[in-house]
């Protein structure tokens, strides 16, 4: 609503009221509990679990204490742990150049026309897929390795990029290719969320330039910040596969990180108390920096004011003068280009016959065709594409189930504060927990229950282990309804219902984003399949880590299989990007 | 749109059901082989399968890599039905999460080199699938032709063409040493060229110590001779390290950019696809490590083994795939050996299968196979790639002290 008088524009704003809108304790009925009971059973898939790895690993020799984790003493295991600190290290610099990234394409607004779509793609594919890609670009020998034909041609030579040491550049690249779009994108719609008259008001008192920076923007960002932060070192505490299709066997040593360490130890026959030791050392590093985002998370120093009006265009941000924007357009086109190259590598390769790719690299005229993706379609890839969408499926929609009645009864259910707080917290501590607390226990159950192998198991435990997630990022959603929407409906005659479809109305992209995200999560796993089902299913991933194992040989079916396999996340992602990541920002909204 | 949106809707739900009414559920219980191969192997391999005909159950294959000894510490109920076993030599520590084989196949495994391996307390616990000559190397003939010599007789003798081609500009050898095995068949070639008796000693020993053999340092040594020859590996040590055995094969026959490569039987496939002139293809065999003694010949292998507990449906596959006839689509692709088949493959390959059943001749089954861990990734591996970073092109002088580092590490893994 705008009011215009005297030269004076005036604008009513809408402030969201923190707090509860009626004083007083509120009746509790029992009813709105029950919603949290399928997600208490889904969860005890993990808790117990997770409940039997923390016991074995505290007892040795029918003794309770530490004298399992003397495994961290193993100079290997030392290395692993210190190896997967420096992950920790990666995701955060990650994070720093994904913010500056999103400032950029902030200050210089043309900049996102290209460079978005650029940036989700990497993000929609597996992290198999981009450690295969990777592996292409960097390929030593000057014929097929893109980066090796550049750099000889430039100096003469060129160093191994996968050799010692320099494997850790291929590692970071592909995590950086893979994550970038999600930080850039998150942060960016954080940005794009602070109000004007505040940013207005900021240069009216002359704060600019870094002062602008540590006073406005890093501290309306933190909500993000924390998600972001958490996201990211939870990806780099896990990696796993990325490091097992990238790096070639005779480095892997030197490139071990806790959990190839603990796959290791628990398929050599080792102590189940060492590795279940192991399990809680990642799970440790994990929970310290989960924690840490999660006090981010909790700070409520900015209510976000909600636009109740749409803000009548000549008092939205300036538009750029016609320099900048040239000069963004060219930046942000300039970054897309480099950044679609490696799924351009990617295609181009798969459409070289198995021998040409083997031989020459993806730019080589001669080999076109289609004959890599008939290789790929010969070792079982389309059985396995079908597997793997009946188990995406079948998580996502179970998930769905469960989770949004939890999440309503977190956020207004009525649950007694202490309760919702130690809910919140059990939740939290879950969705960071890696795969590898859970998996031991939870495979020797699935195995003695004769369900080894089955598709509905794994089904299942992808729900229980996107649960957490998909909770709080849609209770933060439901929490952050404009309390008036919520007061009325439950004072209403159909109370629930009605705030399920004030729910439903509202907040769409939160529940769009869950939905997407594990389902693309599920598609691209491998780590849980692997870990959890052993060699008995074969999802789409399997398949391509078989085939990957004779990398630059099978390059062209390995290339074919990641296409195909790249298709339904990239189509799907890139379709409901824009809702996705509105979704998650309203859920990182305190 | 809602329309499109239903018809979208009611062929997603047509697709899943057409999923679920076939085994993709798993609930259709089928037999699991868990193989190590990939590539052209593996869909080699599903020519196989394919060419048994229709079967009653579903096959599925699960391709493991290296890590297919995986397969057996796995719960039964987990456990692949069959598995393709590439280290025949875990048979001996895992026949007790096996089930013996059929009696009409059990005389496949009681074979030489295979019975002391598959038989256990009387009872057979696998048959072999398809046999590896692990003393093979590949070569380039133009490049002998173009320098003036011939494969060599004996191992100073292969020494001596490695110097003939470096000075003529030719690099003589590719190492696929991002391939662990690799490095190890060429050891084992050495070691059983100079000291059959050690080599057998070791291979069949309880708890054996590589480290307290003289001989396996002198082996070491010859090795690190070869290795550490200036310009003797193409793209030197770094570039060695990174690639795996099929690159190797690319470097010589490909890019030809190195004139040999010690590679099985079974790189044949990637050498015809690979190579740029498909008449330019020769192999020769280790040569013996003086004249006049028996050259050594490892033999590698995939024995079928059955898991325990067993259904009639994977004892029904194995009988299927024994049968001699099944596996004639892969020898039709190349790169395939049948235990006593000297008929049906290539020229190359044919002269591998006389020599795997000529009488007396020096042939023995793959040591690092039989050591166990000791052989593995962690052990043997590890051991031979640290050597050859230690050795790889820095001279002769460089091999005395590599030798006393390797044995030294090799006693690290041996107590640990």
């Amino acid at each position: 609503m705008g009011l215009q008088t005297n030269g004076l524009s005036l604008e009513v704003v809408g402030r969201e009221i923190t707090g509860r809108p009626v004083q007083g304790k509120p009746r509790r009925p029992a009813g709105p509990f029950l919603l949290g009971l399928p997600a208490l059973l889904l969860s005890c898939v993990l808790l117990v679990p997770i409940g039997v790895t923390v016991v074995k690993a505290f007892v040795t020799n029918q003794h309770f204490g530490f004298g399992n984790f003397a495994v961290i003493g193993d100079p290997a295991a030392l290395h692993a742990v210190g190896n997967s600190l420096l992950w920790v290290l990666v995701a955060c610099g990650t994070v720093a150049v994904g913010f500056s990234l999103a400032l950029l394409s902030y200050r210089l607004p043309a900049v996102t026309t290209l460079l978005q779509p650029a940036l989700v793609i990497p993000f929609a594919v597996s992290v198999l897929v981009s450690g295969a890609t990777f592996r292409m670009i960097f390929d030593p020998t000057p014929e097929r390795g893109t980066i090796t034909a550049v750099t000889t041609r430039l100096f003469g030579s060129s160093p191994v990029w996968l050799g010692p040491g320099l494997f850790w550049i291929v590692l970071m690249s592909a995590f950086g290719w893979t994550w970038l779009g999600y930080v850039v994108s998150l942060f960016r719609a954080g940005l794009d969320a602070i109000p004007d008259d505040v940013s207005r008001t900021l240069a009216a008192e002359g704060v600019r330039g870094w002062k602008r920076l540590w006073a406005l923007e890093i501290p309306l960002l933190r909500p993000i910040t924390g998600v972001v932060t958490l996201t990211l070192v939870i990806a780099a505490v896990r990696v796993f596969d990325l490091v097992l299709i990238v790096v070639p066997g005779s480095m892997q040593r030197s490139a071990d990180v806790l959990g190839l360490n603990w796959w290791r130890a628990s398929t050599t026959n080792a102590d189940s108390g060492r590795t279940a030791a192991l399990g809680v050392v990642l799970f440790a590093i994990v929970a310290a920096v989960g924690l840490i985002g999660v006090r981010g998370l909790r700070r409520r120093r900015w209510a976000m004011p909600v636009a109740v009006v749409p803000l009548e265009p000549t008092l939205r941000r300036p538009r750029p003068r016609p320099v900048v924007r040239r000069l963004g357009w060219f930046i942000g086109s300039a970054v897309a280009l480099v950044w679609v190259l490696p799924a351009v590598v990617l295609v181009a390769t798969a459409l070289h016959s198995p021998r040409e790719a083997g031989l020459r690299g993806w730019w080589s005229p001669s080999g076109l065709g289609f004959s890599s993706f008939a290789a790929a379609a010969n070792v079982g890839l389309f059985r396995a594409l079908l597997s793997t969408l009946v188990i995406a499926t079948a998580a996502t929609a179970v998930l769905l189930v469960i989770a949004v009645p939890t999440a309503y009864l977190v956020a207004w259910g009525g649950l007694p504060p202490r309760v919702g707080r130690v809910a919140m917290a059990v939740f939290v501590v879950l969705a960071v927990t890696p795969v590898q607390m859970y998996a031991a226990p939870l495979r020797d159950a699935i195995d003695a229950a004769g369900l080894a192998g089955s598709r509905v198991s794994l089904a299942l435990v992808h729900a229980a282990a996107g649960l957490p997630f998909a909770v709080l990022l849609l209770r933060s959603a439901f929490a952050s309804a404009p309390p008036a929407v919520v007061s009325e409906a439950l004072q209403g005659p159909v109370r629930q219902s009605a705030v399920l479809a004030t729910v439903q109305r509202t907040y769409r992209p939160a529940l769009i984003a869950v939905a997407v995200l594990e389902f693309a999560l599920v598609w691209n796993d491998f780590i849980v399949g692997f870990l959890i089902s052993g060699p008995g299913t074969t999802p789409l991933s399997l398949v391509l880590w078989g085939e990957a194992r004779q990398f630059s040989t099978s390059s062209g079916p390995v290339a074919a299989a990641a296409v195909v396999a790249s298709v339904v996340p990239v189509v799907l992602l890139l379709s409901f990007w824009r809702t996705v990541v509105r979704g998650l920002t309203t859920g990182s909204r305190p | 749109m809602p329309s499109s949106r239903r018809a979208l809707l009611g062929a997603a739900a047509t697709l899943l059901l057409t999923g679920c009414s076939s085994d993709v559920l798993g609930l259709r219980r089928a037999v699991r082989v868990a193989v190590s191969w990939s590539g052209e192997e593996l869909r080699a391999f599903h020519k196989v399968l394919h060419g048994l005909g229709a079967l009653s159950y579903p096959v599925e294959v699960v391709p493991l890599g290296d890590d297919i000894s995986t397969a057996f510490d796995a719960p039964a109920a987990r456990r692949p039905d069959v598995v393709m076993l590439p280290q025949p030599g875990l048979v001996r520590e895992h026949w007790r999460d096996l089930a013996p084989m059929p009696d009409d196949l059990a005389p496949l495994g009681q074979v030489r080199l295979w019975r002391n391996l598959l038989v256990q307390q009387g009872q057979t616990y696998g048959v072999p699938f398809k046999t590896a000559h692990k003393s093979a190397v590949w070569y380039r003939p133009s490049v002998f032709r173009q320098v003036g010599v011939q494969p060599p007789q004996h191992w100073s003798d292969w020494l001596a063409l490695n110097r003939t081609l470096t000075q003529a500009g030719v690099t003589p050898l590719a190492l696929g040493a991002g391939d662990g095995w690799v490095l190890t068949d060429f050891l084992e070639n050495i070691l059983l060229g100079i000291a059959p008796s050690v080599y057998v000693g070791l291979a069949t020993a309880a708890h054996p110590r590589p480290s307290q053999q003289p001989q396996f340092g002198a082996a070491l040594r010859l090795l690190g001779t070869m290795w550490s020859a200036p310009g003797a590996l193409a793209g030197g040590v770094k570039e060695s390290l990174v690639q795996q055995f099929p690159d190797a094969l690319v470097e010589v026959f490909g890019h030809r950019r190195a004139a040999m490569v010690l590679a099985s039987d079974f790189a044949e496939p990637v050498v015809r696809s690979f190579a740029a002139d498909p008449d330019d293809i020769g192999l020769f065999t280790f040569p013996p490590m003086s004249a006049g003694a028996p050259a050594p010949v490892v033999v590698g292998g995939d024995v079928m083994v059955l898991a325990a507990p067993i259904s009639d449906n994977s004892r029904d596959l194995v009988r299927r795939l024994a049968a001699p006839a099944a596996v004639d689509p892969w020898i039709a692709e190349g790169g395939f050996l049948v235990d006593r088949r000297t008929s049906g493959y290539s020229p190359e390959l044919t002269r591998l299968a006389e020599q795997l059943t000529m009488p007396g001749g020096q042939l023995q089954f793959d040591l690092s196979d039989l050591l166990g861990a000791l052989g593995g990734i962690n052990g043997l591996w590890r051991v031979l790639t640290d050597f050859l970073i230690a050795v790889g092109g820095r001279g002769t002088d460089a091999v005395p002290d590599a030798v006393v580092a390797a044995m030294s590490a090799m006693r690290k893994v041996e107590t640990s």
